[in-house]
């Protein structure tokens, strides 16, 4: 398993963002669905090892990432794209995903190769020398998926990662989600319930901090026969889980 | 997005890839720095402020360099504005909202920091050092002699380094857009603090800052004696003691890294923090002597001795000797001698030779510690010999000062001497005799009270030169009736009553 967490909890104040978690995953995409506020980033945060958790166990890629060690171990096989993506404006394409290749401990002598790689893969190839401040939105979120991609993490870590895409490229990073799902954890953190069904293997539901479902994409349009709103089968199981939970 | 092409999968290698991956993580950094941006407004500014007057100062090298490296102009130009870019540096990833994703790095956060900091203090001292170079180059063109001073070039470099440190402290500490303006600020304030401290404090732990401009080195260092590196090494010591500790102060947060570099990061802050208050406790053992500022633990006898040298001479009516540096105005001293000595000639004490002596560090104005000025001319030996500490004049060109202000002081300070005997300003009957010996030596009363040397010990004696509106009445009137008389009859009463003027025995009513 690279990811095993257990009652996972994450306070800011009297705020309760996580609440007991339990999650257990492996090779394969995993969608986290919920609305604004359910806890999502947070628990992506304490994944990333950005956070730490308030109590509860949270091992990744077989590891304990309370310790300096393990938890370096970890970021070096981590793939992360947080929800507010910050860039240099001053760099090109190649030198922001080479800095974050570099920071990821990766050796010297195969950077340049993997950030050519990691460009192609998301379609940047004719603007690796380009600032990033003259780059689009979208084309922002692709650089900010190309470094998280670059050292073909293990656990990739992913916050709203088709906002600002347009269609066609939403087609392609479904299709590059499960290329990556087939060799290790991917946990997709989105609003977009079209792109955890047409990418995602399981699907975790979050509201007020807890999880409120867990399945695979099936069996949440499974719970919305006969329920619910919406104008797709996984929006209607998506508010008939949310309406039970809150019930 | 096309997914045709895989990321090249790569094994981490950490021990053996960090160092090169530093290096290519420094590259990055050097490649998009901000510093560069300034350093052309760091050059207007430097050649405005420092080289535009130093160029103007006579051709020596401690007149020239005393505004920049005495004055520490040198780090004024450049502070400001290395700490501000610094700051803006450091606080590149809070601003740009990268913490969570720089967070998520396997390579410690300090050593990216140490990255940025250290492409940012490349850039800085790299242009403080190109600037200096070139500045030194500049000034030399027209300097015949000796070498510019090193170890204050160093504090310079160091402090810059000192200022980077601090405005990248400030700006990773505290990532705000408006840290760089108030980290540039707060270095001008520190430049400025601090000379103003200079200006009070002229000894003891004072002397450490480095825009102190008291008791750095004297105007003949490097001509008659070494520019001494006692106070550079201390404010080295400081400077660096700064950027140590502020820099390795970024080692000891939770997120800096492993338990163990921060531990180090620690040690090294601390260490750093020791060097600079070491710096401190020496520099206020500091003894400023006549050849500039000593520092016994730091002290290397060798660089007191004297530089030798074959001094370059000329007649004037009697045989004028100057050290080589001052070639340029062995013939201004000369003309402002011959005059003189036209007045002195066959007198009782008159100097058969003229000879340049090192002008050393004397007791300055209250609260000043010590500076060149306010030494003067001598006359002694058998046969009587003349000194010109020449340094300590305001030598042409030196802040405002023309070549007749140059000849005027020369003639003055020299019929002073054989007036007076080298006492202070001297009596009624001495000061007459003096000022009408300077009128027929070619300066009129009216301009030898603006000539007067205010902060010379000859013009404190009697509290105040008598440059403050004039000679008092009586001693004008009896000064144009001495400088009216004959030249034969005075020459002849000169004869007779110089031993006892000298001695001050005579009173302004003896005089014919």
């Amino acid at each position: 398993m690279n990811v095993e967490i257990s009652e996972l909890t994450r306070r800011f104040g009297r705020t309760e963002a996580v609440a007991g978690v339990d999650l257990r995953a492996g090779p394969g995409v995993f969608g986290l669905l919920g609305p604004n506020g359910a806890g999502k980033t947070s628990l992506l945060r304490m994944m990333a090892t950005v956070l730490p958790p308030s109590s509860g166990t949270l091992r990744l890629l077989d590891r304990d990432p309370r310790s300096y060690g393990p938890r370096r171990e970890i970021r070096r096989r981590l793939g992360y794209l947080p929800q507010n993506l910050g860039y240099y404006p001053g760099f090109t394409v190649a030198e922001f995903i080479e800095y974050f290749a570099l920071l990821k401990d990766m050796p010297s002598g195969q950077v340049p190769r993997a950030v050519a790689a990691a460009i192609e893969h998301v379609g940047l190839g004719g603007k690796a020398r380009a600032k990033l401040r003259t780059l689009s939105g979208g084309m922002l979120r692709r650089v900010g998926i190309a470094q998280a991609i670059v050292n073909e993490p293990e656990l990739l870590l992913l916050d709203e990662p088709t906002a600002g895409l347009d269609p066609e490229q939403r087609v392609a990073f479904r299709t590059l989600l499960r290329e990556f799902g087939q060799r290790a954890t991917v946990i997709v953190s989105t609003h977009l319930v079209e792109d955890v069904a047409a990418a995602c293997s399981e699907v975790t539901l979050m509201d007020a901090g807890k999880i409120v479902f867990h399945g695979t994409p099936d069996e949440l349009i499974a719970q919305g026969e006969g329920h619910g709103i919406g104008d797709a089968p996984l929006e209607r199981g998506y508010s008939a889980v949310l309406a039970a939970a809150r019930s | 997005m096309t997914a045709t092409s895989a990321p090249v999968r790569c094994t981490p290698q950490a021990g053996r890839a960090a160092p090169l991956g530093l290096a290519r993580l420094l590259r990055v950094e050097l490649r998009r720095n901000a510093m560069p941006f300034v350093l052309p407004l760091i050059a207007l500014v430097f050649w405005f402020d420092s080289y535009r007057i130093a160029a103007t100062l006579p051709p020596l090298w401690a007149e020239r360099l005393f505004y920049i490296f005495g004055q520490g102009h040198m780090l004024i130009d450049f502070a400001p504005f290395v700490a501000g870019v610094a700051a803006w540096m450091g606080s590149r990833d809070g601003r740009r909202g990268l913490a969570d994703l720089l967070a998520t790095g396997a390579r410690p956060r300090f050593a990216v920091q140490f990255a940025t900091w250290a492409a940012t203090v490349i850039w800085a001292v790299g242009g403080y050092l190109v600037f200096m170079a070139a500045t030194l180059w500049a000034l030399s063109r027209s300097i015949t002699y000796g070498a510019p001073p090193y170890w204050p070039l160093a504090v310079g470099a160091v402090g810059v380094a000192a200022f980077s440190a601090a405005g990248f402290a400030a700006g990773a500490f505290f990532p705000t857009r408006f840290t760089a303006p108030v980290a540039a600020f707060g270095a001008l304030l520190a430049c400025g603090v601090s000379s103003q401290i200079g200006f009070n404090e002229g000894t003891g732990w004072a002397l450490i800052l480095p825009t102190n401009s008291n008791s750095n080195f004297g105007q003949d260092a490097g001509v008659f004696y070494q520019f001494l590196p006692d106070l550079p090494i201390a404010r080295v010591m400081f400077l660096g003691g700064i950027a140590v500790a502020l820099v390795a102060l970024l080692g000891v947060p939770v997120t800096a890294g492993s338990l163990r570099l921060r531990h180090i990061a620690t040690v090294v802050s601390a260490a750093g923090a020791a060097l600079t208050v070491t710096a401190i406790a020496l520099t206020a053992t500091a003894q400023v002597t006549g050849y500039g500022t000593v520092i016994p633990a730091l002290h290397d006898a060798a660089s007191s001795r004297p530089i030798p040298y074959t001094p370059v001479c000329r007649n004037a009516g009697i045989r004028v000797c100057v050290h080589p540096a001052y070639r340029p105005w062995l013939a201004d001293v000369t003309a402002a001698l011959r005059p003189v000595q036209t007045q002195m000639a066959g007198l009782p004490g008159a100097p058969a030779r003229a000879d340049q002596v090192a002008t050393l560090f004397t007791v300055g104005g209250p609260g000043l510690g010590r500076s060149s000025v306010g030494q003067i001319a001598t006359i002694s030996g058998q046969p009587a010999v003349l000194y010109l500490p020449l340094g300590a004049l305001n030598l042409s060109g030196a802040f405002g000062q023309d070549r007749t202000d140059f000849l005027d002081a020369i003639k003055l300070q020299t019929v002073h001497a054989f007036v007076t005997a080298g006492s202070g300003y001297g009596d009624p009957a001495q000061t007459a005799v003096q000022a009408a010996l300077v009128q027929n030596a070619g300066i009129p009363l009216a301009r030898q009270a603006r000539q007067a040397l205010p902060d010379s010990p000859w013009g404190n004696a009697i509290a105040g030169p008598p440059g403050n509106g004039g000679y008092p009445a009586q001693i004008a009137t009896a000064a144009t009736r001495f400088a009216a008389l004959p030249a034969a009859t005075r020459h002849a009463w000169l004869a007779g009553h110089l031993t006892a003027l000298r001695a001050g025995h005579l009173t302004l009513a003896q005089l014919p």
